[in-house]
């Protein structure tokens, strides 16, 4: 029995090929899956890569809107930020921490974190306005009250706005203020040191750090620390700045500042005060 | 899930976030308030990471879901599931950068900002998986079809 005539075997080959060809159909399917599927995680892994490196360098980039570190106290930018600074006081009455005429008709309560990039936002910006248009004219005095936010570390808020108020003590409170927002580092970057407070202290004009040093001990000052924290508190404020707007002696008002950018809010309120 | 069913959820995902961005652009520059409930979008919106490169981040976010939903309306295709994926990833991406700036920077959370990065999570997830899984081409390829089935009558007697 020649297996070339029986057509039983000739048919069991055609299937055997048949089947052969279906299972090598089936491996190269399988190869080239195998091939497309470690194409595609190679693809992901490069996507995923590439986003990252992208989003590392905006936030590098980004920053915190501001320098990584505090300017040392002689250089370049130190001097920009005392000129500015100086411009804006120059001339207005300071008593503690409140800036302006003590007879001003109304009261502005600013509640800040000098760390904090939003209050350094409002300060640079739209303050400059109102100090120049109400407080420089007698119409308006600025208080100015702490409240940890930005600030991570509890003792160093207290230190710093410690030694803010203790420029008080000599009636420079505001150019201190004014110079830590204007100088502001890098968020939690650890930038607020003994020497960055003593820096800002030796920029402050015509202040005697000596006698700034002294103060610093005045437990007046970490009282008024203490009660400017239940102020914020009394007042249900969640974050800085927050502000308080009203007569000057009477109950002043919770200001919700619809943008921290612009001035107008902030002078209709005073206006709105200053009429009534 | 089929490939039709996933495709529609994302189409769906991706409108939603469109609507979301739009509304932020709008907000943006009509320059009024963003319905919140506090003031935590006013300030994540006024805040210097509202914009990147002196762009809004709202339209930035328009432009992201634009492409997305462009990519999933093209026709079917690697090139296309590998575009959507590009395009989740970047928003993805970007969400989480403007979350940290909002959680460690501004120290506000938008309401707005935080669904729309809920949105591109599942997105991205989404795409993922169906980038991964292929087209439908890969569970239809004839394997098992003979090409003649009049010869392959013939050949098998009855």
């Amino acid at each position: 029995m020649s297996p070339v005539n029986d057509p039983e075997s000739d048919l069991t080959r055609k299937q055997r090929r048949e089947q052969a060809r279906e299972q090598r159909k089936a491996i190269e399917e399988a190869e080239a899956s195998q091939v497309a599927q470690r194409k595609r995680l190679i693809q992901l892994g490069a996507v995923a890569g590439a986003v990252v490196v992208i989003i590392v360098i905006i936030l590098i980039a980004t920053g915190t809107g501001g320098s990584k570190n505090a300017p040392a106290p002689k250089s370049a930018a130190a001097n920009s930020a005392l000129a500015t600074v100086t411009t804006m006081l120059q001339g207005i009455p300071q008593k503690g921490n409140v800036l302006g005429n003590p007879n001003a008709p109304v009261t502005m309560q600013y509640f800040g974190d000098l760390e904090c990039p939003f209050c350094k936002q409002f300060t640079v910006t739209t303050l400059p306005t109102i100090i120049k248009k109400y407080v420089r004219t007698g119409k308006l005095k600025l208080e100015y009250n702490s409240m940890e936010t930005a600030t991570k570390n509890p003792e160093v808020f207290r230190t710093q706005q410690i030694a803010a108020y203790a420029a008080g003590a000599q009636n420079l409170a505001w150019y201190y203020i004014e110079l830590f927002y204007h100088e502001q580092g890098e968020e939690d970057s650890g930038y607020v040191t003994e020497s960055y407070l003593q820096g800002l202290a030796s920029q402050v004009p015509g202040l005697n750090t000596s006698a700034w040093s002294e103060s610093r001990n005045d437990p007046t000052y970490a009282n008024q620390v203490i009660s400017d924290a239940q102020a914020a508190n009394q007042n249900g404020f969640t974050g800085t700045p927050s502000f308080l707007i009203g007569k000057s002696g009477g109950t002043l008002q919770k200001f919700e500042a619809p943008g921290l950018t612009e001035a107008g809010p902030f002078e209709a309120a005073i206006e709105k005060q200053l009429k009534a | 899930m089929s490939a039709r069913a996933l495709r529609i959820a994302m189409i769906v995902l991706a409108t939603i976030g469109l609507g979301v961005a739009s509304y932020l652009t709008y907000v943006h520059y009509a320059d009024i308030n963003p319905v919140c409930t506090s003031s935590s979008c006013l300030k994540v919106q006024t805040s210097v990471y509202s914009k990147l490169l002196g762009v809004p981040v709202a339209v930035l976010g328009l432009i992201g879901y634009v492409a997305i939903l462009g990519s999933l309306l093209a026709p079917e295709s690697e090139t296309s599931r590998l575009a959507t994926l590009v395009f989740t990833f970047a928003g993805f991406g970007f969400s989480m950068y403007l979350t940290y700036r909002e959680l460690f920077s501004i120290h506000a959370v938008c309401e707005w900002c935080a669904s729309s990065a809920g949105i591109m999570t599942i997105l991205v997830c989404l795409s993922v998986w169906r980038f991964l899984r292929g087209g439908p081409s890969a569970y239809e390829s004839p394997r098992t079809v003979p090409a003649d089935p009049q010869h392959s009558a013939q050949a098998i007697p009855s």
